[in-house]
């Protein structure tokens, strides 16, 4: 992996308002994107997953707010700048030029009512970026044959509607490429299609971070997905990060038992066990405020202290760090 | 041993007007020459063997759910016929059809929307043994309840409570125990386990698979999802289109498959690399 940073995520911490309180749904995450690199963010459903997302782009449900924390992305020029305090105009200057992000779902970032094609080539103008209308327009049409749209020319008139969900996604895509960003975003980009077109997408989001050398931060909860697309992952669970390891270092030796957990509990072709081994029990709903452990209702390891004291990141090796007393333990 | 066969279908064939007009480009879907038709299922002929999983793939649209519903009578095919153990079904009266709906139960993707949000879960496992006035008594329905609650491994304090109060993978417990309360010859699962996480997937898998063994229930298992497929299936349907394109034991889908879709399909999964 790339040793330059792009962006550095540190302490991060993102509260919803609960009653009269706010409740962290991330707490104090640091996560690191090199130049280069695809970096991977998995967890169950409702870990935090998106809300670490949208708090790097400011979009932010309105009852959600980042607590504390700092997001540094390294301008190639050397300098560094802090996104969460950055004023909303300056957000909004940068979103798409430096990060752009698309969704499971085309439909929240595509306008229903405008041709795709239109809707592409505003971004372009919106930033400034090309002057010429035709210029744009011909940008527009390269990008769509780029994320292998057939027939670019004529589907730069179809509306959203009239596509299939892998065509939407393909022109999501298309959009957030538009502008060169050096950090694409995708939320379960590929959850809601089907396992030919899934195939296709991650096809063409890794070939497209090759070509225009960009970084990408891909949220899933596919461990399938992780494997054949990241260059390096971090595991949350309930709003912290559990374990980080370069992919195949993570896989081969998983040493958080939430991460082994995952692992064993997901079917694999070929692989047919009589039963899968899972984890117990449900993740909490209730999210009382945790002092060990949180992983520790569920934990067939756990020893006293972690029902009392949460532990540090354990440093496994330079690309291994694992957030448990037992594994820290093991180790030493 | 001879081979049980508890349902077959044979020459099925169901369409739909969709009145959709105009472009939809790479939308999937069997469309003919005329445009508003579509054929959900066509020309589908299969066998449910007593006892097995039999699971049906294939993309989303490719008619999984048309082909299950048509078994279950829960809507007409427009030609073909279905035999429950030999007795061919397809033209009963919803009377003549009462006694084969005992024995023929379905479990959905969503159990939020097929469990009624105002009922209590007793009265939710209580309702088909109501309904099928199987217990003379309320104290012997209530223990059937209790052992139900048992099978799908769920406390007892659960029974006063309100489908919302539950998680996704309880839910789903709770609509698995009201499925299996009239001890069904043949249980249909659609996409049962696809809107869960990987964690509480497994444990609804490891819970289908034991209750098979302990109920000897004949299963007809529907997904999208080929590993899970893999890991609870004994022969598999590839579904394409509407028709079927391959059926063969499932270890040899998986190691050896013969057609070319079924091919694609497994390639595309993506899968995590093997370390030793
Ligand atoms: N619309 C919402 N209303 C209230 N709480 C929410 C909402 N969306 C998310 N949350 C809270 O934030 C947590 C993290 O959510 P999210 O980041 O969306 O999870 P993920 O993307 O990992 O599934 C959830 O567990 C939930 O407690
Ligand atoms: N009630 C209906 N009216 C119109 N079209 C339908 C209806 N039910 C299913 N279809 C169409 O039939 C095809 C097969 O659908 P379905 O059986 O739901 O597929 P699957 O379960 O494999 O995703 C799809 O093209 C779908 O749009
Ligand atoms: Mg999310
Ligand atoms: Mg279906």
């Amino acid at each position: 992996m790339n040793d330059d940073k792009l962006l550095e995520i540190k302490d991060l911490t993102v509260s919803i308002k609960q009653e009269k309180e706010m409740m962290p749904v991330v707490n104090g995450i640091d996560i690191t994107i090199p130049d280069h690199s695809i970096i991977g963010l998995v967890g169950e459903s409702g870990c935090g997953k998106s809300m670490t997302a949208k708090s790097i782009n400011h979009i932010l449900p309105s009852f959600a707010k980042i607590t504390s924390g700092s997001m540094l992305w390294h301008e190639p020029s050397g300098q560094v700048c802090d996104l969460v305090t950055l004023k909303e105009k300056d957000i909004r200057k940068r979103c798409g030029t430096d990060v752009a992000m698309i969704f499971q779902e085309p439909m929240t970032s595509l306008n229903p009512l405008m041709c795709i094609g239109d809707q592409i080539k505003e971004v372009l103008m919106i930033h400034k970026l090309e002057k010429s209308q035709d210029r744009a327009k011909a940008r527009v049409i390269e990008m769509l044959d780029a994320v292998e749209i057939p027939d670019p020319a004529v589907r730069y008139r179809a509306y959203p509607h009239e596509l299939s969900g892998g065509m939407r996604q393909r022109a999501m895509i298309a959009m957030a490429m538009i502008a060169n960003p050096k950090l694409l975003i995708a939320d379960e980009p590929t959850t809601a299609l089907d396992v030919t077109t899934q195939a296709q997408i991650l096809d063409l989001i890794k070939k497209m971070c090759e070509t225009h050398s960009m970084s990408a931060l891909i949220i899933t909860h596919n461990m399938g997905i992780v494997s054949t697309l990241c260059d390096y992952v971090y595991v949350m669970y309930l709003g912290t990060i559990m374990e980080e390891a370069l992919t195949d270092e993570l896989f081969r030796n998983p040493m958080h038992p939430y991460t082994r957990g995952l692992l064993s509990s997901i079917p694999r072709m070929g692989d047919n066990p009589e039963f899968l081994e899972t984890l117990p029990g449900n993740i909490p709903v209730n999210k009382e405020k945790f002092r060990g452990c949180r992983f520790c209702l569920r934990c067939s390891d756990d020893i006293k202290k972690c029902f009392f004291e949460e532990a540090p990141l354990h440093k496994v090796s330079d690309d291994h760090y694992v957030r448990c007393h037992v594994a820290a333990g093991k180790e030493d | 041993m001879e081979k049980e066969i508890i349902l077959s279908a044979s020459h099925l064939k169901k369409s739909f007007r969709t009145g959709k007009k105009g472009l939809h480009i790479g939308k999937k879907g069997s469309h003919t020459g005329d445009n508003n038709l579509v054929h959900a299922v066509d020309d589908v002929s299969l066998e449910v063997i007593k006892g097995e999983t039999l699971a049906l793939v294939g993309e989303s649209g490719c008619g999984k759910s048309t082909l299950a519903r048509l078994l279950m009578r829960m809507i007409n095919s427009d030609e073909g016929s279905i035999y429950f153990e030999g007795k061919e079904i397809s033209h009963l009266s919803e009377r003549k059809m009462r006694p084969y709906r005992k024995k023929m139960q379905m479990v959905f993707q969503d159990p939020a929307s097929s469990l009624d949000p105002r009922m209590k879960i007793r009265d939710i496992i209580a309702e088909p043994l109501i309904a099928w006035n199987v217990y003379d008594s309320k104290a012997k329905r209530d223990d059937r309840i209790l052992e139900l609650l048992n099978l799908v491994d769920l406390r007892e304090d659960c029974l006063d409570r309100y489908p919302h109060q539950f998680s996704g993978g309880q839910r789903q417990r709770i609509g698995i125990a009201r499925a299996i309360a009239l001890n069904p010859d043949l249980l249909i699962c659609d996409e049962s386990v696809s809107a869960l996480d990987v964690c509480v997937q497994a444990q609804i898998l490891n819970l289908l698979k034991s209750l098979k063994q302990q109920m000897g229930l004949t299963c007809l298992f529907i997904s999208h999802d080929l590993a899970v497929v893999s890991f609870i299936a004994d022969r598999v349907v590839v579904m394409k289109n509407g028709r079927i394109c391959e059926m063969a034991p499932a270890s040899q889908i998986y190691s050896n498959p013969g057609h070319e879709y079924t091919k694609y399909l497994l390639s595309s999964v993506p899968r995590i690399k093997e370390y030793d």
